[in-house]
């Protein structure tokens, strides 16, 4: 037979029990393997042995470091009600991070006053896969200036579709028929326009680790607007939403006069954002309405279809409990999502009313 | 001691989850960086993202000894290192016998330096299993097949022995 490879004679060296029978006997009787697998433990020693470096951490004294630097971090945050905390969490991770680079070089909704120029407005949604180690190298942005809630979306629970409808100034859509093992009445809630403006800071940047910006860019501005919108959300046994059902405004976003390539050629070649990642976002947001939809890689899975014409982006968890299908069409963005097979969300999606 | 993070906002789970990973943490991102305080800094900003992630408890310990061991080795190529924390070490090693210390540093500087020269992918695999990450969860984590794991890790080995031998040889 062949001689088992260089990994799996590296892998008898550590977990015998992953090599297949036929391969351990195989070696056992054969003087060339036995002689790679001596060179290959010779190297891992090795390689052990260089890589050693004492450490013996005080975690106490490491707590008590870590627990300043969180809770200054969470001091620079608005206190928010406690139903959008879920989203207070997913806003400040680092997968927001990137939606905020998007955010700032892609745009949302209408530019409020005639100094804005708008530089995006979404008008597709397309998966970014994002690695967790992409995540954690990617630049802290809200260390490269200053961002302002102007506008609190202020979301209420309402009692109906037609109120949500009204909230709103949306078409709302409404579930044809709900998959099986959902039922009941949804709990509604409706939001109006969140609007931000982040106020670019080039002695933060280069503070945070930033390379220098071109100078026009310190002290620009630029407004991120999203919203209104509305969600309705069907509620299982286990607390989990059965069924999301969500629609808003698409975001865009308006600068003060810093043109869009400016801004964005500067945060794609920030330390830490990896090249490849860059080249992707670069490429999509090129003309200024694809908006990247960063997705962990890790843990969930992302495929293109169509809702009624529309491109749509499809996600499903990896461990396949959940699903979500998300689409933008005139400017307003929809999603669908719940604890369901893709094929159940699709067909919520493609029979909303 | 315990002193959570007065802001009710960060994961219930991230007291514990330090305390228990933080050493380990520590050592892996040691590994790539050869100091101690370096590695504790990687481990700081390691641990803020994950009080900012939902990555769940159970799969806590590998997505930080990835996410350390990434971003170590993005430290190491990036020359971020700090130089203060260098000069402090060398000092600090000199105190009892110069001689033996220069050669502990020119040998540490020289295992980075090979490791900045490996593949990111390879560099990874090999730390990552040095930390005693299992070869499916090395797998996992770079997105290899489990197969190709042990194939990675010794093409790292070989590499890392050949260049600290090459700078051996020509002392």
């Amino acid at each position: 037979m062949r001689h088992p490879t260089d990994g799996t004679l590296r892998r008898l060296l550590d977990e015998p029990a992953g090599v297949p029978d036929s391969d351990r006997e195989h070696v056992a009787g054969c003087p060339v393997c036995l002689t790679g697998l001596a060179t290959a433990r010779e190297d891992a020693t090795a390689a052990a042995a260089a890589l050693h470096t004492p450490a013996a951490p005080d975690v106490d004294l490491a707590w008590r470091r870590f627990a300043v630097t969180v809770d200054a971090a969470a001091t620079h945050r608005a206190p928010a009600a406690a139903p959008v905390r879920r989203w207070r969490t997913a806003l400040r991770s680092p997968t927001v991070a990137v939606l905020g680079v998007v955010l700032v070089l892609t745009g949302a909704g209408a530019a409020a006053a005639a100094d804005w120029l708008q530089i995006f407005r979404a008008e597709q949604v397309t998966p970014v896969a994002v690695s967790d180690a992409d995540l954690v190298r990617l630049p802290d942005l809200s260390a490269y200036g200053d961002l302002e809630v102007v506008q609190q979306p202020d979301v209420q629970p309402v009692a109906d579709v037609a109120a949500a409808e009204e909230a709103t100034g949306l078409s709302i859509p409404e579930v044809a028929s709900l998959p099986a093992g959902v039922t009941g009445v949804p709990a509604i809630s409706a939001g109006g326009p969140v609007t931000a403006v982040f106020t670019f800071s080039a002695e933060r940047a280069v503070a945070a680790g930033g390379t220098a910006p071109p100078a026009e860019l310190d002290g620009s501005r630029f407004q991120l607007a999203a919203g209104p919108g509305a969600v309705q959300m069907w509620s299982s046994s286990s607390g989990l939403p059965a069924l999301v059902v969500a629609r808003a405004v698409a975001p865009s976003v308006s600068s003060d006069g810093v043109p869009f390539s400016t801004v964005r050629d500067y945060l794609l070649s920030q330390p830490g954002l990896p090249a490849e990642l860059a080249a992707q976002l670069r490429e999509l947001t090129g003309d200024g309405t694809t908006l990247p939809l960063p997705v962990p890689a890790e843990l969930v899975t992302s495929a293109t279809t169509d809702v009624d014409g529309s491109p749509a982006t499809l996600l499903t968890s990896r461990d396949s409990t959940m699903a979500g299908v998300v689409w933008v069409e005139d400017g307003v963005l929809t999603g669908v999502a719940g604890t369901l097979t893709t094929d159940e969300v699709l067909s919520v999606a493609r029979e909303l009313r | 001691m315990s002193s959570p993070p007065a802001r009710g906002d960060v994961r219930a789970d991230l007291e514990p989850v330090f305390r228990a990973d933080y050493a380990r943490v520590v050592a892996a991102a040691a590994r790539v960086l050869g100091s101690p305080d370096d590695a504790e800094d990687v481990a700081q900003e390691v641990f803020l993202a994950f009080s900012r992630s939902v990555v769940p408890a159970a799969e806590a310990p590998r997505w930080l000894h990835v996410a350390a061991v990434h971003t170590a080795l993005n430290v190491l190529r990036s020359g971020r290192r700090r130089a203060s924390r260098e000069h402090a070490a060398r000092e600090d090693d000199v105190a009892p016998d110069v001689a033996d210390a220069v050669v502990v540093l020119d040998e540490r500087g020289r295992v980075r330096a090979a490791l900045a020269k490996l593949p990111h992918k390879q560099a990874a695999a090999l730390v990552l299993r040095h930390s005693g990450l299992s070869y499916a969860d090395v797998a996992a984590a770079l997105d290899l097949s489990p197969g190709s794991v042990g194939t990675t890790v010794r093409r790292a080995e070989s590499a890392l022995r050949k260049e600290l031998n090459a700078h051996a040889s020509s002392d």
